[in-house]
């Protein structure tokens, strides 16, 4: 009995520093990926200084590398994608758990977990060959891809989010005579409110990330800062992608400077998320 | 436990990969066990530009010589220098040699540059009802920056006598990736546009916003095919794949040549080629040479790490300047010209296996 | 509620059943706006995918991709054997890091400052951009040891590690703490608990999460493109030697001007999807189990 009480607590001890080993490789990766990264983009940082973050200029035949155009244009294709995808995928997450008869609920919900895994090189596939040659290589080309990539994604969290609302809230809802949109708006929508705010920050971080459709189907066009939404552009990790290949010392400081921008504003998009969360789910239960 | 075991065992097989490289620092391929006859693969990237020559010629090559394997990633020209430097691959296509700054960075120490083939970068064009256009150097740079907008401007108007030339607006169409290619072209109008070229020469340019952007040499191949009116610059393997037209350029010597083999092979003519075996066939002296005509180089170190690779090394490279010559037309490049073959022959005697 | 009264209020449309039949609609009309896209995209994958893919069956699965990529043929065998190595061992890596991660987090860590910094770098993690992950890796790992499927398994087994913790821990919220406390009245120790009783309860569920994982993994390209190499050949070994993946050959062919490079391209993205619905409907087969257990 003493023996094995001995033993038992040796392996419990070993267990439970393999599993805190295990939480830590997320923050060992991390940092890693913070030290190296930000070492090889220093160059680029220390030659061009504040003007990496505030010119438009990308010109590597100058040397000269400012990212704010492709800033812009991440952030703009990510917002006609959020826009265009974001009233679809509530819509279709709504309809399908709160609408759609429920003999086609489950065949529905399959389906739409199906195709939240197209991968993202397929859809730019489908827009090089397809699409361009009829809507061209554009900001919104790009983000109608994009919009198209994440819709099945959003809807596939927000589905699992809206299902959580307590069957109990609904039916009382709809017990005092409510319409079953009026059901929607007051059961479903304050109960789901923060948790839909994630699935869309998901979409959004899964947005800004893509390279290779965005790379395929954007224009790349240098400096572009404009609304046009039919004007070339371009954006972060398309142009890692696109230059990465011809791209000389300074001119891969630069692109892996992208990278760490991108990482830095993700990473933004992360605690603004959260906060939102937060704060919306404690507005809900100081009601 | 079983977790523990297995994260055991990956980082032992880990630990295994690591030594089974040894001391040469290189580990691009697998080295074989038992040596001599066996598989030897070789690792290499680089250049979109040679890509569809290295193709053949392994496709040739790995026919002849079953115990060798050669993969060739066509990841871009810088690429495959910084690969090489880093050591990750056995040998780098390149359409540009080193500069002097990035030498210090080379881990395997002093490289060999072979020239393998002269290739052209055409000027396609889609232009319905001309059939045959002819070009100057600063007219190419004036309609590729935008101060010509116009088919029936007066300046390429004077580049076709005879022509009529319809007012169809142009469109212009380049890589939206970084390229050898465009470093080829924008080097060609650089140099010969006598000044009008502003935007420098790269693999990346800074284009006005309103020209367009295709992904590879298929990219602007298809612009140029679906848009009236555009204008690119293609490999001219990809543009005749796409069967596209092109124009015939003027040269130095001041006469439009249509790019072909033969063109392409009179660049190598009039060209200085220094002791390294580097130099540029752009904007080439010769009478018939054809201007945009651009040079690419298989890279090695003089020391490969690897004896065994080192070996297959050397024999792969004498094929492709020996009987690999002859397979450049079939892919639409040019073979060396002879004097250049010889220099580039002679020099495989300093890859040390 | 008496029948006439029932029918009174049918008869009457007032504005809020008039709103909710065009909210409906809209509901409706919604499902309709992201179906039409998807549906001529899977209809141009299958249509011109199947055409390359089918037509020499099985060969474009076996055969070795042609050298010379103008030249017309099948194959795509190795480009599927180097999908499935660095996915597997990808999957090797983060799911036991993932799931053990997961059991700090929820068994023993709960909401103290380093589990709960650990929870928000996972979620920082999830929304690192691939290609962040793939130069990454390729200064990190590609560098020093050399093209290999074991690169691009590294790099997706960092974006797979946050998926894996996120939904394992998940997974163990549901185990019941009566389970636990069972366990330990037994005498069992904590780990001995965790390992017999918590993780077996929720191993279907940890399963499904992780199989989804896989999923998304296998599609990506960006990790891949900068890591694994370029192979047309077979290579069966996990850390050495160039390699390819479906991703990579998809890229490269998309922007290829050759018409045949066109058609393996789609072949390959039938072959990806197919691959990544698979691992879907496993992972969709192992959730039912889990839902008729309970």
């Amino acid at each position: 009995m003493i023996d094995l009480r001995g033993r038992p607590a040796h392996a419990d001890t070993t267990f439970r520093w393999l599993a805190i080993a295990a939480a830590g490789i997320v923050l060992v990766v991390l940092g890693l990926i913070a030290v190296i990264m930000t070492r090889r983009a220093l160059p680029v940082f220390s030659e061009m200084g504040v003007h990496f973050f505030t010119s438009k200029r990308w010109s590597p035949a100058d040397e000269l590398y400012g990212s704010l155009a492709f800033l812009w244009g991440t952030l703009y294709t990510s917002a006609i994608a959020i826009a265009l995808s974001l009233p679809v995928s509530l819509g279709v997450a709504l309809f399908v758990t709160q609408v759609a008869p429920p003999k086609l609920r489950r065949p529905l919900v399959y389906v739409i977990d199906l195709v939240a895994v197209i991968p993202s090189v397929v859809f730019g596939l489908w827009g090089i060959l397809v699409l361009a040659p009829h809507l061209g290589r554009s900001f919104l080309t790009a983000g109608v891809i994009l919009a198209i990539m994440i819709t099945p994604i959003i809807t596939s969290l927000a589905r699992e989010v809206i299902e959580t609302t307590p069957p109990g809230e609904k039916e009382a809802a709809l017990a005092l005579g409510a319409t079953r949109w009026e059901m929607i708006v007051g059961s479903v929508w304050p109960h789901s409110k923060s948790g839909l705010v994630g699935a869309v920050m998901l979409g959004l971080g899964r947005a800004m990330g893509e390279t290779i459709a965005a790379a395929l189907v954007i224009g790349s066009a240098l400096g572009q800062i404009t609304a046009n939404p039919f004007a070339s552009g371009n954006s972060m990790p398309a142009v890692i992608a696109n230059e990465w290949g011809e791209a000389d010392d300074l001119h891969k400081s630069a692109l892996i400077a992208l990278a760490v921008v991108l990482f830095l504003i993700t990473i933004a998009v992360n605690l603004i998320a959260t906060a939102i969360v937060r704060r919306s789910t404690a507005r809900s239960r100081g009601k | 436990m079983k977790l523990r075991l297995a994260i055991a065992l990956a980082a032992l097989a880990l630990s295994c990969g690591k030594k089974d490289d040894g001391g040469n620092g290189g580990n691009a391929g697998k080295t074989t066990e038992g040596g001599g006859g066996g598989l030897v693969t070789l690792d290499a990237s680089g250049s979109t530009f040679q890509k569809a020559f290295e193709e053949v010629a392994i496709e040739a090559y790995t026919k002849q010589h079953p115990n060798v394997k050669i993969n060739y990633g066509a990841g871009g020209s810088g690429k495959g220098r910084q690969d090489l430097a880093d050591m990750v691959v056995d040998f780098a296509g390149s359409d540009a040699p080193y500069k002097d700054a990035d030498k210090a960075k080379l881990k395997g120490g002093d490289v060999l540059y072979f020239p393998i083939l002269l290739g052209a970068v055409s000027v396609s064009y889609h232009l319905d009802g001309v059939a045959k256009l002819q070009l100057s150097p600063e007219t190419v740079a004036k309609i590729f920056q935008r101060d010509i907008k116009k088919w029936n401007d007066p300046a390429i108007a004077a580049d076709n006598p005879g022509v009529t030339l319809p007012a169809t607006d142009i469109t212009v169409a380049h890589r939206a990736d970084g390229s050898g290619t465009t470093d080829i072209f924008t080097h060609f109008l650089d140099g010969g546009s006598a000044g009008a070229w502003k935007l420098k020469a790269g693999g990346t340019v800074e284009w006005p916003a309103d020209t367009q952007a295709g992904n590879g040499n298929s990219g602007v191949a298809q612009i140029v095919t679906a848009t009236n009116g555009a204008i690119g610059y293609v490999d001219l393997s990809d543009a005749k794949a796409a069967k596209l037209s092109y124009a015939a350029i003027k040269n130095a010597a001041g006469k439009y040549i249509t790019p072909d083999a033969a063109s392409v092979s009179a660049a190598g003519d009039g060209i200085a080629v220094k002791d390294d075996l580097t130099f540029s066939a752009v904007n080439s002296k010769g009478d018939a040479a054809y201007p945009i005509t651009g040079q690419t180089w298989v890279i090695v170190y003089a020391k490969p790490a690897d004896k065994q690779k080192a070996a297959a090394i050397k024999a792969y490279l004498a094929f492709l300047l020996g009987d690999g010559q002859k397979l450049a037309p079939d892919v639409d490049f040019a073979p060396l010209p002879k004097a250049l073959q010889d220099k580039a022959i002679a020099q495989l005697g300093k890859i040390q296996t | 509620m008496s029948v006439p009264e029932l029918a009174d209020l049918r008869a009457r449309r007032s504005w809020r059943t008039t709103k909710n039949t065009i909210m409906m609609g809209v509901l409706g009309a919604a499902l309709l706006a992201i179906a039409i896209p998807l549906v001529l995209v899977l209809y141009s994958v299958i249509a011109r995918g199947a055409h390359s893919a089918f037509a020499a069956f099985p060969d474009f699965f076996t055969k070795e991709i042609p050298i010379v990529s103008r030249r017309p043929g099948p194959g795509m065998g190795p480009a599927i054997l180097g999908t499935l190595l660095a996915t597997g061992g990808a999957t090797l890596i983060a799911v036991p890091l993932g799931v053990l991660g997961a059991v700090y987090l929820h068994e023993y860590g709960g909401t103290t400052r380093f589990a709960r910094l650990v929870r928000f770098m996972a979620m920082v993690m999830t929304g690192v951009p691939s290609i962040v992950m793939g130069l990454f890796v390729y200064v990190a790992w590609t560098i020093p040891f050399g093209y290999s499927a074991f690169g691009g398994a590294l790099a997706l087994a960092c974006l797979m590690l946050p998926v894996v913790i996120g939904s394992t821990e998940q997974m163990l919220k549901l185990v019941p703490g009566q389970l636990r406390e069972g366990s330990y009245a037994l005498g069992a120790t904590k780990s001995r608990t965790i390992i017999t009783v918590v993780l077996p309860a929720a191993l279907p569920g940890i399963v499904s999460g992780a199989l989804l994982a896989v999923a998304r993994a296998a599609g990506e390209t960006a990790p891949l493109l900068f890591t694994v190499g370029a192979a047309s050949s077979y290579n069966g070994h996990l850390f050495s030697g160039a390699n390819t993946a479906l991703s990579v050959q998809i890229f490269g062919n998309a922007t290829s001007a050759f018409a045949p490079a066109q058609d393996r391209a789609w072949g390959a993205a039938l072959a990806l999807v197919l691959l990544a619905f698979l691992f879907t409907l496993a992972a969709r087969l192992f959730t039912a189990r889990f839902a008729t257990k309970r």
